[in-house]
């Protein structure tokens, strides 16, 4: 079976990289965007991360594979699971991988929301459901290469279901409601299309990728892509390790997430930046807030300062600008220049 | 015409040559179809396509491939080129039986792409995908699977105009680009059986191809000359590499020599160059535009301003004076003999650069031109048979419309028992094993066409027009280009004065450049109003062939006074406008006509008459009314 290349071994890109850290670390930071150029390895960095992610308790006859300490009428089948316990009986918990669902191009509207098993329906006539892609992301995460080439009405589902947290499936004389709550991750080519606004938004963090120019990266590029198709083993074995530390580094991360403390100064720079930028809705805020957080947790840090809000406001903040047609300066330079006009560099 | 002269300008020897490395590239995609993406062929469909395509067919059958070439219709359906449900056999087993698509059938083989410049992106989205990862995912009609696939892909690209390319997404997965167009059937050897490979070398190639080895010093060699080619994908080195390994797989080398790599160069990374070896000095190469480039060089775009400028192509004589210079450094530079190998490489890299550089160059220039647009091409208005689909809904398969045979068994699935029953009160008797189907059952397919709107604007910028309207024609035409880029409609600009009327920016996304090419508009001139005509239809029709909707705005006093041949007076101007009008109205393009002059007059109204245009008089109006009329006019028009 082909082996998905090591996270660590990716040359440089650091932006998209730790973007996708930060969502690995905090799923409420939201999903992360990923566009620019082709040959950049975009997919290949989203691939890689199901191998850094630590295994999640789930409970174990749920094909939703949900987490044994949420609430009670959430999930259809652990509520069933749970009526048959005795009283003070715990569900029964296994541990799972975090799931790392592609969406791929010309998938259907049933195999997304999933539908009515038909092979049940044919054979035995039973009335089934077959859970789709959704539920197989339920705490993990849905890639989808290539988003804004993506079918509108699959779309739609999307946003539905991204923001609702479930996903409520009518339609053949089934009517069920099951968890669904993903991260979604996205890659694309800024030139094939642009994303609706409702789908942008759905993302936490937005980050562009350039092909690297110095020679010393591309060289390190294709002789590690050459060694990885030349021996994989002896390649993944090599970078095994590295892929160790930051595995190591987002379990620390997520332990700690919860006692890094955010200053009131610090939330009023966050809002100060916002409006300063003229960001729509609170999304921008939060968003900037959990990753900034979730920055310092990945650094080990129990305090989120300036230093965290600069490096993660480009990447929170570039998709959510309102667009002004006529300003030539791309929303990235937009958001920098907010940053140093509000907190000089010299200041701190 | 242009092929004509294309073949003309090079010589014998070297169309040899570019058939010789032609031959060789269809060797290198059979040792490893995958592993080098294929190859692009630009030539239209003719005997020495199909003499290549032929030898291509006879190299793989000596490597034993079964059925090497597999085509992929042009609007393919997803469930032919993915996969889906096979109906027949799930109903005859009651198992969900898969039905593989075109991709998973096309392991180890080669998929050929006809007219792949109007290949839609979403399907090239799908093969490309299929290309990157080695295998098919499908997850449609309840199925949900993951089969292996690796293939290589031979797009022929028959495109004519230059902003006719397949897709760019595929043209950084191919490792080979050839040009055909530039070999007549006069200039090919009598026959390709003396090039044949030995069967054994083909075979032994193609399985040890991947355990070649390469130095770090050639690496850097390689990375060096693509360098100094202006080959930026990280893509194309890697292309080259496994070329190189190949190529030395084929003679039973185990490791790429300097020989090896320097071939692998020339195949893959010559026709890739975006500036001649030695650069001159910046700000004076021509470098056409390549995405990453031009991305790399204005690191901080505007997403609104990703589509690419159109490249300078600057007029034949000016290359031939490019080349003379290049050709003067070139002797300079190897008089220096330069050490090390990566020089050596790139020595070796531009002699391999072969004598027909000069078409080499005029044809990169043209490959490179509009971005986004190639492979875009397929959306010509067709009927609601097309397009992406978009679910399905309840209803007859009648009209056109198509039966979703899945989706109607599922609807029809749950309700079997209860029909039975039904019928079993209803003493009527019960066909064994077979489901029963009713009308409300029925799904049709449903499909979205989506088809871009081109609004050109055709702005007077002549004395008359200019001494009231310019500044205020400009100010709307800013205006709706932010609401066109709201829509994702494109636009272009076309100004007319003096004797003649210029496309000042040619069909684009991109605001600023619009907000650029407007900015230096100068006024001043006759009004030259049949020319106008005739140009701005043009263009229209160029763009419908693309796939564009187009819509005209003209925005002028309709005060001719430039004839269709340049000669200035009233009465003649006026008579060839009405003349260019009325060829113009039997394209039936939607139209609107600005009347900008101070007062309506009727020289405006007749003209827009003859166009079958809306016609708005707009005296007195600021650039914020005309923008609102325009928009409005362009809805009911």
């Amino acid at each position: 079976m082909a082996r998905n290349y090591p996270f660590s071994a990716i040359v440089g890109q650091e932006d998209m990289k730790l973007a996708i850290l930060i969502a690995a670390l905090d799923s409420s930071v939201g999903g992360v965007l990923v566009m620019g150029d082709r040959g950049t390895g975009k997919s290949t960095a989203v691939r890689a991360l199901a191998a850094l992610l630590p295994e999640m308790s789930s409970v174990q006859d749920c094909v939703y594979a949900c987490d044994p300490n949420a609430p009670a009428g959430t999930c259809p089948i652990c509520d069933d699971l749970r009526a048959k316990l005795k009283s003070g009986g715990k569900l029964k918990a296994i541990k799972k991988p975090v799931p790392v669902v592609d969406l791929p191009l010309g998938a259907t509207e049933d195999r997304v929301v999933g539908a009515l098993d038909i092979e049940k329906a044919l054979s035995s006539g039973e009335k089934a459901y077959e859970p789709g892609l959704l539920a197989k992301a339920h705490r993990g995460f849905l890639y989808i290469d290539e988003v804004n080439l993506l079918e509108d009405h699959l779309v739609d589902l999307l946003i539905d279901v991204a923001a609702s947290g479930a996903n409520v499936v009518e339609r053949e004389g089934l009517s069920i409601r099951h968890p669904a709550k993903f991260v979604l991750v996205g890659s694309g080519n800024p030139e094939e299309g642009e994303l609706r606004p409702q789908l942008l938004d759905r993302f936490g963090l937005a980050v562009e990728v350039k092909t690297p120019q110095e020679p010393k990266s591309r060289i390190e590029i294709i002789k590690r892509r050459d060694e990885f198709e030349r021996n994989q083993e002896k390649f993944m074995q090599t970078w095994e390790k590295e892929d160790e530390i930051i595995r190591q580094q987002i379990q620390a991360g997520k332990k700690k997430l919860s006692s890094v403390k955010v200053s009131d100064e610090m939330l009023e720079k966050v809002t100060q930046l916002c409006s300063h930028l003229g960001t729509d809705g609170l999304r921008g805020e939060l968003t900037l807030l959990r990753a900034a957080r979730a920055y310092a947790a990945l650094c080990g840090k129990n305090q989120v300062t300036l230093e965290h809000l600069r490096k993660i406001a480009v990447p929170a903040l570039q998709h959510r600008l309102r667009r002004n047609p006529l300003d030539d300066s791309s929303s990235a330079v937009r958001v920098r220049r907010a940053l140093d006009e509000l907190f000089p560099q010299t200041a701190q | 015409m242009e092929n004509l002269e294309q073949t003309q300008g090079i010589s014998k020897s070297a169309k040899l040559e570019t058939w010789l490395r032609a031959l060789q590239v269809a060797q290198l995609l059979v040792i490893n179809p995958h592993g080098l993406g294929g190859v692009i062929v630009r030539a239209r469909s003719g005997p020495v396509r199909d003499r290549w395509l032929a030898y291509l067919n006879d190299v793989a059958q000596l490597a034993g491939m079964r059925l090497p070439l597999r085509k992929m219709p042009l609007g393919i359906s997803d469930e032919n080129l993915i996969g889906g449900i096979d109906l027949d056999q799930t109903l005859r087993t009651g198992k969900a039986v898969l039905r593989q698509g075109l991709l998973a059938q096309c392991d180890q083989q080669l998929l050929v792409m006809p007219m792949a410049e109007r290949v839609e992106v979403n399907a090239v989205a799908k093969v490309v995908s299929a290309l990157d990862n080695g295998f098919i995912a499908i997850e449609r009609d309840g199925q949900s699977r993951r089969i292996e696939s690796r293939f290589g892909v031979v797009a022929l690209d028959e495109g004519i105009e230059d902003d006719e390319q397949p897709n760019e997404k595929i043209r950084q997965r191919t490792a080979f680009l050839l040009n055909l167009d530039v070999i007549g059937w006069r200039d090919l050897p009598e026959a390709d059986d003396d090039f044949l490979p030995d069967a054994k070398s083909i075979q032994y190639a193609s399985q040890y191809f991947s355990s070649v080895s390469i130095s770090e010093e050639s690496l850097n060699a390689l990375v060096g000359v693509a360098e100094h080619l202006g080959v930026i994908s990280i893509r194309a080195l890697n292309l080259a590499l496994n070329t190189a390994k190949c190529l030395a797989a084929f003679d039973r080398e185990d490791e790429v020599s300097s020989m090896y790599l320097q071939r692998a160069i020339a195949l893959v990374l010559s026709p890739r160059a975006t500036r001649m070896p030695q650069s001159a000095p910046p700000g004076k190469e021509e470098i056409p535009p390549e995405t990453e480039e031009s991305e790399e060089q204005e690191s901080e775009q505007d997403p609104l301003d990703q589509e690419l400028p159109p490249p300078e192509v600057p007029p034949p004589d000016q290359y031939q004076k490019d080349e003379k210079e290049d050709e003067e450094q070139e002797q300079e530079i190897t008089a220096q003999n330069p050490q090390g190998l990566e020089d050596q490489i790139l020595e070796a890299a531009q002699a391999a650069i072969p004598a027909d550089i000069l078409a080499r160059l005029a044809d990169l220039a043209d490959l490179k031109t509009p971005k986004g647009m190639g492979g875009k091409t397929g959306a010509v208005k067709v009927g609601r048979m097309r397009g992406r689909p978009l679910g399905n809904m309840p209803g007859m398969p009648e009209g056109g419309k198509t039966l979703s045979i899945i989706d109607t068994l599922r609807a029809a699935v749950p309700w079997q028992g209860m029909r039975r029953a039904e019928m079993k009160v209803a003493g009527k008797t019960i066909p064994h094993g077979k489901i029963l189907i009713r009308k409300e059952d029925f799904r049709i397919k449903r499909y979205q066409e989506r088809t871009q709107t081109l609004t050109i604007f055709i702005v007077d910028a002549s004395g008359s027009s200019a001494m009231y309207r310019l500044a205020e024609a400009k100010g709307a035409v800013e205006l709706l280009l932010a609401e066109c880029y709201v829509r994702r409609d494109q636009v272009a600009v076309m100004s007319f004065r003096g004797s003649a009327a210029e496309l000042i920016l040619a069909p684009t996304r991109s605001l600023v450049k619009a907000k650029r090419a407007l900015s230096g508009l100068p006024g001043g001139g006759g009004t030259p109003l049949s020319r106008a005509i005739d140009e701005s239809f043009e263009v229209a029709s160029a763009s419908l062939r693309k796939g564009l909707t187009p819509a005209l705005v003209f925005l002028t006093d309709g005060r001719a006074n430039i004839a269709k041949d340049g000669s200035p007076g009233r009465p003649k101007a006026m008579e060839d406008a009405q003349q260019s009008a009325r060829t113009a109205s039997l394209y039936s393009f939607k139209s609107l006509w600005i009347d900008t002059s101070p007062q309506a007059r009727d020289e405006g109204k007749a003209m827009a008459a003859l166009l079958g245009s809306m016609y708005l008089p707009l005296p007195n109006a600021g650039a914020n009314e005309v923008s609102q009329a325009i928009m409005q006019g362009l809805k009911k028009a």
